[in-house]
């Protein structure tokens, strides 16, 4: 004879071993979700990171700010132009100011490939565009703190990482990931990168210099999701061996909006935006 | 389209034309930018003032969607009281899906080379000041249609020039000004050396340009007229008495300048190869005039085809920009009474360092005049004060035998300072 009690009881068995069940299914799909990141290799990290998805498309005005040791500021304005071609990606960069670069323009050209780079730069007072080389990587873009290879998108297998460890900065856990160039000549004997682990977008970079000093650390100040894409709105770059930093901060970001492939094209580069 | 304003009441027009055309440009929201500049050199040979120069540079656009507007005035000041005003630009743009076409009086530029020019022949030099003014300074426009026909990555662009501007030479007062020498006195008659602006006398000039991930070429034709003008000498000739019995002798040479047509074709390129630009350029100049000793060519001139052409290559050593090129120029079928030289071989470098987050430029640049052993040695340092503010420091050194191009200005060797405000 069953009794209310009994009901009720088997039904709280029933209700327990359910919740069991699903207690054990969450639990097993967490387990094998940490376990499946846990067993990430520093490799994957960063090819999760560099692989995040940037749209087919975008735009964006760069202002760039140097800032010296005593606090005085130089002020630089880009309107920038992003494509992805497939197997290449076009950018074109117009510059608005300071007044002595206005209408100057540059374009790169990158390729999935190991093939290097394309680059040309369009100055108005030599009327032309003139291909120049990509092979000078490590130098400081318009006097700041950021090289162009610190700008350009870096092969993943151009450096061998390594998981060191697993970090919380600004309350988000990260991965932290070591990259040595294979090219024993590369600007930099090492960099430290911390790379969230839920989104797999990079936070803080370190960069040590040919003596495996201390170089320069890049702050990324704020991220946000724009039409579905993680955009890095505001970086800054801070040179602690010579005490003088950079901040990159991008406004009216647009991401797929069908940018015209003659964008990217001499026509443009002498014509300006 | 330059203009030498002498009087004061024209100068005063000038500044108030200014003043109203800035606030015109302003109501109608121009984009205005441009520079001030002092230039000051002395030859540091005696001690003289080889330029006092102050430059207003304005640059006035306009741009919608489907077309634009330029004019660019440059003002410049020579010592205290000559003032000069040329319009370096003055042109519209329209913009179409697939072509461009702009008309009015423009610079244009061609080729991949630095600093010679051999296909790089639709806008004449100035050289008032030799070869030292900046490079967007040393070019004239020209009063032309153009029109830029866009398939992909590659360009065709036509162009037509009505009236044809000739290479500006230095005045007979100027330090630039190299008086030539003859054994019996020289009359100039200067009256053939104009071109009447009409339809038979305009040039032409097509070009096919193209931008790929392995190498940028151009190929370009020329229907023009040669800038510089062909020497037409007419022997005058008297008795010397002296002699029995007298004879003929040479008493006095009658100089006709002209200018010619010239058919140009050529081509550049520029690649990249491990991190090394190559560049190349080359020309045939088909019809060209050139001086001769033989008694029997006309007019003392003979006409010949020439090649000329540049190699280069542009790299990085430890953050130092380098760069160096070899041009030379071939006349084919050549004689030995030709005054020129068959080969005519000269050289340029380029070494540049940027320093202090690039407010520190360190510059030398060279021609190196390989055939004439000589050679104009620029050395300069530039400081960016803030943004549009630059401070320059720089020499002009000419060496070398003194029948060379650059050898021939050792006395105008001098230091000179740039003071530049931009806007």
């Amino acid at each position: 004879m069953f009794t209310l009690k009994k009901i009720r009881i088997n039904n709280l068995k029933l209700i327990n071993m359910k919740t069991l069940k699903l207690v054990v299914v969450v639990a097993l799909i967490l387990a094998t979700s940490i376990k499946a990141n846990a067993q990430l290799t520093g490799r994957q990290i960063v090819e999760k990171a560099y692989n995040l998805p940037t749209g087919d498309d975008q735009t964006s005005i760069l202002t760039m700010t140097l800032i010296n040791k005593s606090g005085q500021t130089r002020v630089r304005k880009i309107q920038q132009y992003t494509k992805d071609f497939g197997n290449m990606e076009k950018s074109i960069m117009f510059f608005l100011s300071p007044a002595d670069v206005k209408n100057t323009s540059f374009m790169n050209w990158s390729y999935d490939s190991d093939k290097a780079d394309d680059q040309w730069i369009y100055l108005p007072a030599l009327k032309r565009v003139k291909r120049i080389s990509s092979d000078s990587k490590s130098d400081y873009f318009m006097g700041s703190d950021f090289t162009y290879d610190d700008l350009g998108d870096r092969k993943l297998d151009a450096d061998v990482h390594k998981l060191l460890r697993e970090e919380t900065i600004n309350g988000k856990d990260c991965y932290v990931v070591e990259s040595i160039s294979k090219d024993e000549d590369y600007m930099y004997s090492k960099t430290i990168t911390w790379i969230r682990k839920d989104n797999f977008v990079g936070m803080k970079k370190e960069f040590y210099d040919e003596d495996g000093e201390l170089l320069k650390i890049l702050t990324i100040k704020k991220v946000e999701k724009i039409d579905g894409f993680w955009i890095r709105m505001h970086s800054e770059m801070n040179n602690v061996q010579k005490n003088h930093k950079t901040s990159i901060v991008l406004t009216n970001i647009k991401v797929n909006t069908g940018v015209s492939t003659s964008k990217f094209t001499e026509r443009m580069m002498m014509r300006g935006i | 389209m330059e203009f030498k304003i002498k009087t004061m009441r024209n100068k005063i027009i000038l500044l108030v034309g200014i003043l109203f055309t800035g606030i015109y440009v302003k109501a109608q929201k121009f984009d205005v930018t441009g520079f001030a500049r002092t230039y000051e050199g002395v030859t540091y040979n005696n001690g003289d003032f080889a330029i006092i120069q102050q430059t207003l540079n304005l640059n006035f656009e306009k741009r919608g969607e489907r077309v634009a507007f330029k004019v660019n005035p440059m003002v410049y000041l020579y010592n205290t009281d000559s003032l000069n005003l040329n319009i370096r630009e003055v042109y519209m743009d329209m913009y179409f899906k697939n072509f461009d076409l702009r008309v009015g009086k423009q610079q244009i530029v061609w080729g991949k080379a630095d600093g010679v020019f051999i296909t790089d022949i639709v806008s004449p030099l100035n050289l008032s000041e030799f070869l030292l003014p900046d490079f967007d300074e040393i070019r004239t426009g020209v009063i032309a249609t153009k029109l830029d026909y866009y398939i992909g990555n590659s360009t065709i662009e036509a162009i037509w020039i009505p009236q044809f501007t000739p290479t500006i030479r230095p005045d007979a007062n100027s330090i630039w000004y190299i008086q030539p020498e003859f054994p019996v006195p020289a009359t100039f008659d200067w009256s053939q050396s104009e071109i009447n602006p009409s339809l038979e006398n305009s040039e032409l000039f097509l070009k096919w340009s193209a931008m790929t991930s392995k190498v940028d070429f151009e190929l370009m034709g020329g229907y023009t007229w040669d800038d510089n003008p062909a020497m037409h000498v007419q022997k005058q000739f008297g008795l010397d008495t002296i002699t029995m019995p007298p004879s003929p002798m040479l008493t006095g040479l009658a100089i006709t300048p002209e200018h010619h047509r010239l058919t140009v074709a050529g081509g550049s390129f520029s690649t990249e190869v491990k991190g090394v630009i190559f560049r190349g350029e080359a020309a045939y100049y088909n019809g060209k005039y050139f001086q001769t000793e033989d008694p029997t060519a006309e007019d003392a001139l003979v006409q010949k085809d020439y090649l000329n052409y540049v190699a280069g290559i542009d790299f990085n050593i430890a953050n130092v920009k380098l760069s160096a090129q070899f041009i030379q120029k071939y006349i084919l079928d050549y004689n030995d009474m030709m005054l020129d030289d068959e080969f005519h071989s000269t050289a340029t470098f380029l070494a540049r360092y940027d320093m202090m987050r690039e407010t520190l430029h360190l510059e030398l640049f060279s021609y190196i005049g390989l055939s004439d052993k000589d050679a104009l040695i620029r050395p300069k340092v530039t400081y960016d004060f803030d943004d549009s503010f630059s401070m320059l420091l720089g020499g002009n050194i000419f060496v070398g035998e003194r029948e060379g191009q650059f050898g021939q200005y050792q006395d105008n060797s001098m230091i000179y300072t740039k003071i530049k405000y931009n806007f």
